[in-house]
């Protein structure tokens, strides 16, 4: 078994027993690492490998948290049933607003993508429709039933992002391997190049970010089922700030180091709870650090993942 | 069907008030190795991007096999067969020399976009033979030994070659190579010289701009010189090199071509 194949199990085993033995406050911690997890992957989709600068994804997280709890508190949809719309809204809201922009570089990308996100906000502060019910936002959202079973409890929920996270690796692993994920890594690193390889730019990024707004969709779904409750807050450009964050400071394009982004921006915080406000301060000062000493992330992406008969002739 | 592969027809391309292509005239056959001359700053590079759909002229007409490609998009220039090299070599410099060659499979794999996210046994198929046909080209421009190896760390000469194994990867009509021995030394030179007859035998057609004139001598069939975007004149090797404006479009420029 590769060494990658190894930490990723290592990782799953860890991750899989952990409940057995968590108390509730940390089983929550747990499950809220997750589905950050998840959302983070997403950004790195679009970020990490698709290169896009984009600053607006807790908008995306958002619509699946507010689909959710729209037709299940609005519409009395069972939450299984809300699981399609979670996704597919916020994949077809990325086309129709990232469409008219996704030709622009860097910073003016970021910039629209922000917009994206504030306009977001403003629709959920200002109860559209009577839907979003305001700056409040939503609560009483159910638990997902199946077959007269009910998963209520902390572990139910743990094990539900435990799976989420799984699926998300699932299609990290797949796009990796495919001719999509690979020409996102040539429009990253050289656009001129991957053009004249015959390579569609708008279509590659777009693909990013239909998929990366899916799956965040989904990883919103999962939390608004969590907390039983979404509100605009959790959704906001500062949201969205984290998970550029977690992608950079981690590792683009690297599965342990989006993990390990996840971790040390959502996951340490929360165990030096008892610091306060100076914790943040020790965070932006590491933040500052790994981009001055590991530019490329914690545990930077390694490529020359190719098929083994292709290494038969390397020394 | 046109007697041309490729045909350009009085194309002018500007630059803010600059000409750097002036009502050019050119028509490369199929199986030709042909060959773009001039001094720096003629417009050879501007030419190129031309075809490739980088820039798109502002006058006249570019034909692919009788049909008007000008202003189509670089992406779908490839598509239609037309794969090139840089003069500032363009590789995805921190990914493998395997991952390099691979993009030029792009074009040729039929994969679904639903493979990005769930493989199917098709995709397997697709995905192995692709594979498979990167390790020829590899062994072709003997870099298998570097398939690992970021294209980034490895030596000028090496560099060159990938861009071009990564080109013919696509399985192109035409390859369009722009400056493919600047910087490599002698021996090397001669390398790509073998290789790029070997490309020609494999049915490919060649255009090349190439400031080594031994080398564009003793491997181009048919040649343009151009200076200031403009057709100083055309002909076989022997017949240009005796040309007096062609000598003369030189003349004093001799030194600045060691640069490049
Ligand atoms: N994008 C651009 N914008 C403005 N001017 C340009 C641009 N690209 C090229 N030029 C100008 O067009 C002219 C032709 O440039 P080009 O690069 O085609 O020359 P070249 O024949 O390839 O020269 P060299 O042998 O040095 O590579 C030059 O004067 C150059 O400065
Ligand atoms: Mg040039």
């Amino acid at each position: 078994m590769s060494k990658t194949n190894m930490i990723a199990l290592g990782f799953l085993v860890i991750m899989g027993v952990f409940p057995f033995f968590a108390d509730s406050a940390w089983l929550a911690v747990g499950t809220t690492f997750l589905v950050f997890s998840v959302v983070a992957f997403s950004q790195d989709i679009i970020l990490g490998r698709a290169g896009a600068f984009h600053m607006g994804h807790a908008a995306f997280f958002g619509i699946g948290a507010y689909t959710t709890a729209i037709l299940n508190t609005h519409f009395g949809w069972p939450i299984l049933a809300t699981w399609a719309p979670a996704v597919i809204l916020p994949m077809t809201v990325a086309l129709i607003t990232i469409s008219p922009i996704i030709h622009l570089r860097g910073d003016y990308l970021l910039v629209a993508t922000i917009g994206i996100n504030i306009i977001f906000i403003q629709v959920l502060e200002n109860d559209l429709f009577g839907l979003t019910g305001g700056p409040n936002g939503i609560f009483g959202i159910d638990v997902v039933r199946v077959f007269g079973f009910e998963f209520f409890e902390q572990t139910h929920m743990y094990y539900m992002a435990f799976i989420l996270l799984g699926i998300t690796l699932f299609i990290m692993k797949s796009l990796d391997g495919s001719k999509f994920g690979r020409a996102m890594f040539y429009i990253n690193k050289d656009d001129v190049a991957a053009q004249s390889m015959g390579i569609n730019i708008r279509y590659y990024k777009m693909y990013a970010f239909a998929i990366g707004a899916g799956i965040a969709g989904a990883a919103g779904s999962m939390f608004s089922v969590q907390y039983s409750a979404v509100s605009p807050e959790a959704f906001n450009v500062l949201q969205s700030i984290m998970f550029f964050t977690i992608v950079l400071v981690g590792g683009s394009a690297s599965l342990p180091g989006v993990l390990i982004g996840t971790f040390v921006m959502f996951v340490l915080p929360e165990i030096f709870r008892e610091f306060e406000t100076a914790r943040y301060l020790v965070f932006g000062l590491a933040m500052i650090l790994t981009m001055i000493l590991r530019p490329r992330g914690i545990w930077p992406v390694k490529f020359g993942n190719i098929p083994a008969f292709l290494k038969k002739d390397v020394k | 069907m046109s007697q041309y592969l490729l045909e350009i027809k009085n194309v002018s391309k500007f630059f803010s008030g600059l000409t750097a292509i002036d009502a050019l005239n050119l028509k490369v056959k199929k199986g030709q190795i042909y060959g773009i001359i001039g001094p720096n700053g003629a417009g050879k590079t501007t030419l190129f991007n031309c075809i490739t759909g980088i820039y798109t002229p502002e006058e006249g007409e570019i034909l692919w096999n009788g049909k008007e490609i000008k202003g189509t998009a670089p992406d779908k220039i490839a598509a239609l067969g037309i794969l090139r090299t840089f003069q500032t070599i363009r590789l995805f410099a921190e990914m493998s020399v395997a991952e390099n060659i691979m993009s030029g499979r792009h074009i040729k794999s039929n994969q679904k976009w639903y493979n990005g996210i769930i493989p199917t046994p098709a995709y397997y198929k697709d995905e192995k033979y692709n594979w498979e046909k990167v390790g020829e080209y590899m062994e072709l421009f003997g870099l298998s030994e570097y398939a690992t190896t970021p294209a980034g760390d490895l030596s000028y000469g090496v560099q060159r070659k990938i861009e071009m194994a990564r080109a013919l990867a696509a399985e192109p009509e035409l390859l369009i190579l722009d400056e493919p021995a600047a910087g490599l030394n002698e021996n090397e030179t001669k390398e790509l010289a073998e290789i790029i007859r070997k490309i020609q035998d494999m049915g490919v057609t060649i255009m090349m701009i190439e400031h080594d004139m031994d080398m564009v001598m003793s491997l181009c069939e048919y040649m343009t010189v151009i200076n200031f975007g403009a057709w100083i004149c055309d002909g076989i090797p022997e017949h240009v090199q005796d040309n007096p404006a062609v000598i003369e479009a030189y003349i004093g420029v001799e030194d600045e071509d060691e640069d490049e």
